[in-house]
């Protein structure tokens, strides 16, 4: 059992990062916390999606006079890219949330928000 | 005209472009916005019009985005379901035209043209989403959709705008990780992204764990997309604060979405045809009769209207669902007509409770007593929302459920069908105490009979949706005679 997850650590580490920030975003009440939480998750999947492209010994797939195979595999970096601009706009858009929530009710405490109604 | 074969990339850029330049367009000139936004979304109608005539003349076709070829490209597939975008468009234009006074009088001017904006956006999100064939895209457009949705949740400005949108924005945006989670150990397994080729190519797959697990978390994501019962909680808050044209859209259409991914999931999956899906159909077909029973139930002790009627979503989402989880060849019918019907009633139903609050200011039944006195036009159009939605005949919720139902015998589940009439009794009920409390009690507020008409760019969408209603009842032949070689096709050897 552990040497297997040894052997595959690039896809284990990552499913232990996705589990530990879906644990803060559902335990954590601060709503910060909560989302510090979420791009954990975010940063766990980009790394998941990562390891997959990558080939031992792989170069830059990019075609020149020093171009030798094997090369890593070019498209999941592509996707992440694209990946990391979505989870950069919905971190955006949640911490202006966050800023409105606190000028409104003065507190970012989950717990306390509830109690507020 | 028709053969053209770029409507269906025209069809994703020019509300994407028309979105993004709406700010310039409307800067300085205020009065331009609402004009631009509709003729934005007349010229997508126009392309979308093209496409369904297309699809229906020769059947599913494909568009190669930059000419490269599959699995390389990005692939655009349009087939019998995305005909969908014929009913996000004309939702969405109807809801802009609704939006033309009720934002300028709601909603601070700076923020107007932002407003359009995401609106535009929201829609091409949904178009792109149901047009695309490759699945990172598939992604793509289902962030951009709920992206523009949490922040519309918030443009209201009402005292738990922000904290319903933030608690929409926590639970969709873990939704979409687990998306992009399971495409990444799709495309691990299969090293592809197209969905045609991902169902060709997971016949021959020998690791079936990482396929079960990427099946599992597309399905959970998308029932939360589709609020779900157990996965609601988002909704209702979402719904009821949103601003009214908005909430047509979110209810109509955006928490379609959900159960349209998950209709995507099950094309792959029947279309590799080596996957035993007995195991999420059950799930589904229990989830979805819990969420009718459920969503129903909450619905009844409402006393605020919009509130009343998030909930009656997911009462309704809870029928697709059903009919999904069933697999048979009629309650799939009547799934995916639901999907098409649902978003003319919900429709409706929130833009004419839009027209009520907006005009008497209030939105509880206590206080709305007595306003189908005083605006007869709008309440007629909700009367006509909630026979449909209870599915009286000839109207367009009867035909639906009746498939669904027929689907549950047709499956052998006959204890389903039973559950489905229930559940439309329980909805009758609190549609009941709405129509009750509108014409037959006594005004809380006297002044309320005072109160006119909507002006006419608020009653003519609700007119319009009204009227489809009832015309898409007695007409409910054509949109099943559309989507049934669609589903015998997805059925394919399973079809029972």
């Amino acid at each position: 059992m552990l040497t297997a997850l040894w052997n595959n650590l690039d896809y284990a580490a990552p499913m232990m990062l996705f589990l530990i920030g879906l644990y803060a975003v559902i335990a954590k009440d601060n709503l910060i916390k909560k989302f510090m939480g979420l791009n954990i998750m975010e940063t766990a999947v980009f790394a998941f999606i990562m390891a997959l492209g990558v080939v031992d010994g792989g170069s830059a797939p990019i075609i020149d006079h020093g171009a030798h195979a094997p090369f890593t595999n070019p498209i999941p970096q592509a996707l992440i890219l694209t990946g990391i601009v979505v989870a950069l706009s919905t971190t955006a858009l949640a911490l202006s949330l966050i800023i409105r929530i606190y000028e409104q009710c003065g507190t970012i405490e989950g717990n306390e928000l509830r109690e507020l109604g | 005209m028709v053969s053209w074969p770029h409507w269906l990339v025209t069809i994703i850029i020019v509300p994407l472009v028309g979105a993004v330049l709406t700010p310039v367009v409307g800067r300085g000139r205020p009065k331009v916005i609402p004009i631009w936004a509709l003729g934005i979304m007349t010229a997508t109608s126009l392309a979308a019009l093209m496409l369904i005539i297309r699809v229906a003349q020769e059947g599913p076709f494909s568009y190669l985005v930059g000419g490269w070829a599959r699995p390389y490209g990005i692939e655009l597939h349009f087939d019998e379901f995305s005909a969908s975008v014929g009913i996000i468009c004309l939702v969405g234009w109807l809801a802009l035209l609704f939006s033309y006074h009720y934002v300028a009088e709601t909603i601070p001017a700076r923020r107007v043209p932002y407003f359009y904006t995401l609106v535009l956006l929201n829609l091409t999100g949904m178009i792109g989403f149901v047009v695309t064939g490759d699945l990172f895209n598939l992604f793509v457009f289902l962030e951009i959709l709920s992206l523009s949705a949490y922040a519309l949740v918030a443009v209201s400005g009402e005292h738990i705008a922000e904290m319903a949108a933030f608690k929409y924005l926590v639970m969709g945006a873990v939704s979409s990780i687990v998306v992009l989670l399971s495409i990444g150990l799709l495309y691990s397994v299969t090293g592809s992204l197209n969905m045609a080729d991902i169902a060709s190519r997971l016949a021959g797959v020998e690791q079936r764990l990482p396929v079960m697990l990427a099946l599992a978390g597309l399905a959970m994501s998308f029932m939360v997309k589709a609020a779900l019962f157990p996965l609601h909680i988002w909704l209702p808050d979402a719904h009821s604060i949103a601003p009214s044209p908005v909430s047509a859209i979110l209810s109509g259409l955006v928490v379609k979405v959900g159960v349209f991914g998950l209709l995507r999931v099950y094309q792959i999956f029947y279309g590799a045809g080596t996957y035993d899906l007995t195991g999420l159909n059950t799930a589904l077909v229990w989830l979805g009769a819990i969420s009718i029973v459920m969503g129903a139930f909450f619905a009844i002790f409402q006393e605020d209207i919009k509130m009343m009627l998030a909930y009656s979503t997911i009462s309704n989402i809870g029928y697709i669902v059903m009919g999904l989880g069933l697999a048979s060849q009629y309650s799939l019918i009547g799934a995916t007509v639901h999907i098409f019907n649902h978003a003319l009633i919900k429709g409706t139903l929130f833009l004419a409770a839009g027209a009520i609050i907006h005009k008497t200011g209030y939105r509880t039944l206590t206080d709305l007593r007595g306003v189908g006195k005083a605006m007869p036009v709008t309440c007629m159009a909700v009367s006509i929302g909630a026979i449909s939605i209870v599915g009286i005949p000839p109207t367009a919720g009867f035909l639906c459920k009746w498939y669904i139902a027929l689907g549950a015998f047709q499956a052998g589940k006959p204890a389903f069908g039973i559950a489905l009439i229930f559940g439309a009794l329980f909805i009758f009920i609190y549609y009941i105490r709405m129509v009750n409390s509108f014409y037959f009690q006594k005004p809380t507020h006297p002044e309320i009979l005072e109160v006119g008409e909507a002006p006419l760019s608020m009653l003519i969408p609700i007119l319009v949706l009204a009227t489809l209603c009832l015309v898409m009842g007695i007409l409910g032949r054509i949109p099943i005679s559309f989507i049934e070689p669609a589903v015998i096709r997805m059925l394919g050897p399973f079809g029972g």
